[in-house]
């Protein structure tokens, strides 16, 4: 039976079965005499065990197996040791790390050693075991905190010679990588029609072209087989080579026989690249699916009624019809949004974890609050959530608090926004110590630092290579990183906002949108090119007559109440033609870094829904421009995003 | 210019139908053989830009006339036409320098696919 069309939603599941025992553990901890939670966790181990074993995956069933043996033992007990939770965990993690293993595509991590510990000694002496060897727990737990990059390094000492292997196969793919920084190295996968005529021939056919598309590192089955006769269904190659995918693909496919051709990535390059979206699963409500078969039923009603209409020359049937349609749309994309839609407990699930992991780390004691977990949020935005979230909580443990606190992680809906908000409630930011701190690295003159309001010295924390940590920590030091939540935040078209004040906490507030990829954008043009904002980049819409515009040295301002605003020309920062100015001057109300900021445009053309397609190279190297969409008459309308279009001038210009 | 194309087969049959395909498909087929020796000749005389070629022939086989054509033009485009069942044969002429190969029964698409990747015309 062919198990690989389950294999994802295994991936998917296990994940979840993971997160669960995690944060069963986390609680249990909390209660270590609570029945039900030692028996859910047993049911969650004996489901992971299950499934691997389906899979086939043998060491994850393997050490599934152990876990649930050890829990089940505490049943019988009806108590769990203290240290037995550590080691608990440990099991955890190296279920994680095998379930990555499996996601990437690599043979399972060596659990021997983890095994070896537990069976020296049966179960309930774990704790003598333990106190032996503190410095391996110590390890395993750190494999949580150490960036990606280093998970296999820190695995790799724990366990010396299991994993000699993987040490030797690293090995072996740099020196190629090395060598031709330009070239790729992948394997390909080509696949023979059923019943090919004279395959062996035909597989020769194949290496022969792979040859001329690059250097041909190896093959199954290889020329020498093929030239004896090897019939073959499938050659494997390993190729490195500049040509793109594409181009070897269609070449490949142009031989007769040739039914399909397929690519595996260097690992190396699969762990550092996106995911790929084409292959994963999402579970989805059946009575969604049975919205969306009713609304296609629906829409294709209405396109016989459009057909009807527009032979009869019906113009009143046609726009009703027409509106009707549009009506439909909608709502089609309201539930396929929801299709995508992911409560934000997918990935605050973690936390408990890491909070658990932190405080015993730097001796705190700090509490975790989760609000508003169920909040959905798109599936794409979610995934990319997850290093910034955990990283905003790390550092409030690591800084924020100082002895004893919460970190509340909170999430709510603002309209067509999501706003994710990480508090604490220790010591505060001082804004004064920023300004000073940016002066002494060099980053702002002292007058420019003097100038910034408080709201926008607490986001010099996000500035590269800014950290106001006296020591470093081994988690984090504040600013260490900030900047990378900043961009990862930016780039899903958010905005980043930190409140805080001495002794008061400090928030650090995250807006997103719900979706990427259909958003509203309100059209202006200027100088002649239409050009697209999204909506949840506008505060308002102003139309300012010229006698309201007033100078401040060489920059432009207006009053909006008791508020000075810069004005900034979107024509003019785009390096576009100005047109001379009218009476009227129709501004944007945006806003950078929390400080409004009007942007005067040509002319406001309306408000639309539109499908942000993403920019190529090298478009999307310009600041300033997220993506592009196209109009119903087909032209193209790049869309900007005016935070990283006016923020360095908005900071720290001198005028 | 329209592909030159050389029809080797020692039916007329296969000789007329792999004709058509071609003529259709806008080529030119200059030249017919017989068999591997008549093959020689002609295709010292014509130079076509492809040939097919037939491997069980009477007088000289396929694989041998394609392995003269080779020895005296490396970069001759030759496709061989075989029967089903001749695997082994066609392992050799593939080895022997044949740019590809075609199984009977085929079809017209067929052919003109495998013709248009090793001679590179769209």
């Amino acid at each position: 039976m062919d198990m690989s069309q389950y294999r994802e939603l295994f991936l998917s599941e296990t994940r979840e079965h993971i997160n669960n025992l995690n944060q069963l553990v986390v609680t249990l901890e909390q209660e270590p005499d609570n029945r039900e939670i030692i028996d859910a966790l047993f049911r969650e181990a004996h489901s992971i065990k299950g499934m691997a074993a389906t899979m086939g995956f043998d060491r994850m069933a393997q050490l599934s197996h152990h876990l649930e043996d050890m829990l089940d033992g505490f049943r019988t007990t009806g108590e769990v040791p203290s240290p037995s939770v550590d080691y608990l965990l440990a099991g955890i993690d190296l279920l994680d790390g095998l379930l990555d293993d499996l996601q990437s595509n690599q043979p399972e991590r060596a659990i021997d050693s983890f095994m070896i510990c537990a069976s020296k000694e049966e179960l309930t002496p774990i704790a003598g075991i333990l106190q032996d060897t503190p410095e391996e727990v110590q390890t395993i737990v750190a494999i949580e905190e150490a960036p990606e990059e280093f998970q296999t390094t820190v695995a790799i000492e724990e366990a010396p010679e299991e994993f000699q292997a993987t040490v030797a196969i690293e090995e072996e793919v740099t020196p190629l990588t090395k060598a031709a920084p330009e070239s790729d190295a992948f394997q390909v996968l080509v696949e023979l029609a059923e019943n090919t005529p004279a395959a062996a021939a035909r597989g020769i056919l194949i290496l022969r072209e792979l040859e001329k598309s690059g250097e041909l590192m190896s093959s199954n089955p290889d020329m020498t087989a093929l030239r004896s006769g090897t019939p073959c269904h499938q050659i494997q190659a390993w190729l490195r080579t500049s040509l793109t995918k594409i181009h070897i693909e269609e070449a490949l496919l142009r031989i007769s026989g040739v039914a399909k051709v397929r690519f595996i990535d260097d690992r190396r390059k699969d762990e550092n690249s996106i995911r790929d979206e084409g292959d994963r699963t999402v579970r989805v409500r059946t009575g969604l699916l049975d919205q969306f078969v009713n609304l296609t039923g629906e829409l294709i009603t209405n396109r016989y009624m459009l057909n009807t209409a527009t032979s009869a020359r019906d113009w009143d049937k046609l726009t009703q019809t027409l509106s009707q349609t549009s009506r439909l749309i909608d709502d089609l994309h309201h539930h396929v949004l929801q299709a995508r839609l992911m409560p934000l407990e997918n990935i605050t699930g973690r936390l408990p974890r890491i909070i658990r992991d932190l405080s015993r780390k730097s001796d705190k004691k700090v509490a975790l609050r989760l609000i508003g977990a169920g909040v959905g949020i798109d599936r794409a935005i979610l995934e990319e959530l997850t290093d910034p979230l955990v990283h905003l909580v790390r550092n409030a443990v690591d800084h924020g608090i100082e002895k004893e606190g919460t970190v509340t992680v909170s999430a709510r809906r603002e309209k067509d926004l999501v706003l994710i908000e990480v508090a604490d409630d220790g010591k505060g930011m001082n804004p004064e110590h920023l300004r000073q701190k940016a002066v002494d690295r060099g980053l702002m003159t002292a007058p420019q630092a003097v100038s910034l309001c408080d709201r926008d010295a607490l986001m010099l924390v996000c500035q590269p290579g800014f950290s106001t940590a006296e020591t470093v920590t081994e988690t984090s030091g504040r600013g260490v990183g900030m900047d990378v939540v900043k961009e990862a935040v930016s780039s899903l078209g958010g905005t980043l906002e930190i409140i805080s004040a001495p002794g008061q906490g400090a928030r650090f507030q995250m807006r997103l949108p719900l979706s990427i990829a259909i958003i509203k954008i309100l059209l202006v043009s200027c100088a002649g090119h239409p050009l697209a904002i999204p909506i949840t980049r506008v505060q308002r819409t102003l139309d300012l007559s010229t006698s309201e515009i007033h100078y401040s040295g060489q920059k432009r301002v207006f009053h909006l109440g008791e508020e000075v605003v810069s004005l900034y020309s979107l024509t003019e920062t785009l390096g576009l033609p100005e047109v001379a100015a009218g009476e009227t001057t129709w501004v944007v109300l945006t806003e950078v870094h929390g400080r409004r900021v009007g942007l005067q445009v040509d002319h406001f053309l309306g408000q639309r829904e539109a499908f942000v397609k993403r920019l190529g190279f090298p478009l999307n190297l310009l600041p300033g421009l997220s993506g592009a969409t196209v109009e119903g008459n087909g032209h193209v309308v790049f869309i900007i995003d005016p935070q990283p279009l006016l923020e360095d001038r908005q900071l720290f210009s001198n005028d | 210019m329209a592909l030159r194309v050389m029809v080797v087969d020692d039916a007329l049959f296969m000789r007329n139908m792999l004709k058509d395909i071609f003529v259709r498909a806008g080529y030119e087929v200059v030249v017919e053989a017989e068999n591997g020796e008549v093959a020689l000749g002609l295709y010292q005389e014509f130079k076509p830009d492809l040939v097919t070629m037939d491997i069980v022939m009477p007088k000289k086989s396929g694989i041998e006339a394609l392995q003269e054509i080779i020895a005296s033009d490396p970069d001759a485009c030759v496709v061989m036409v075989s029967a089903l069942g001749q695997d082994s044969l066609v392992l050799e002429a593939v080895e022997s320098g044949a740019k590809d190969f075609i199984v009977k029964p085929f079809k017209a698409d067929n052919v003109l696919g495998i013709v248009r990747r090793i001679t590179g015309q769209a």
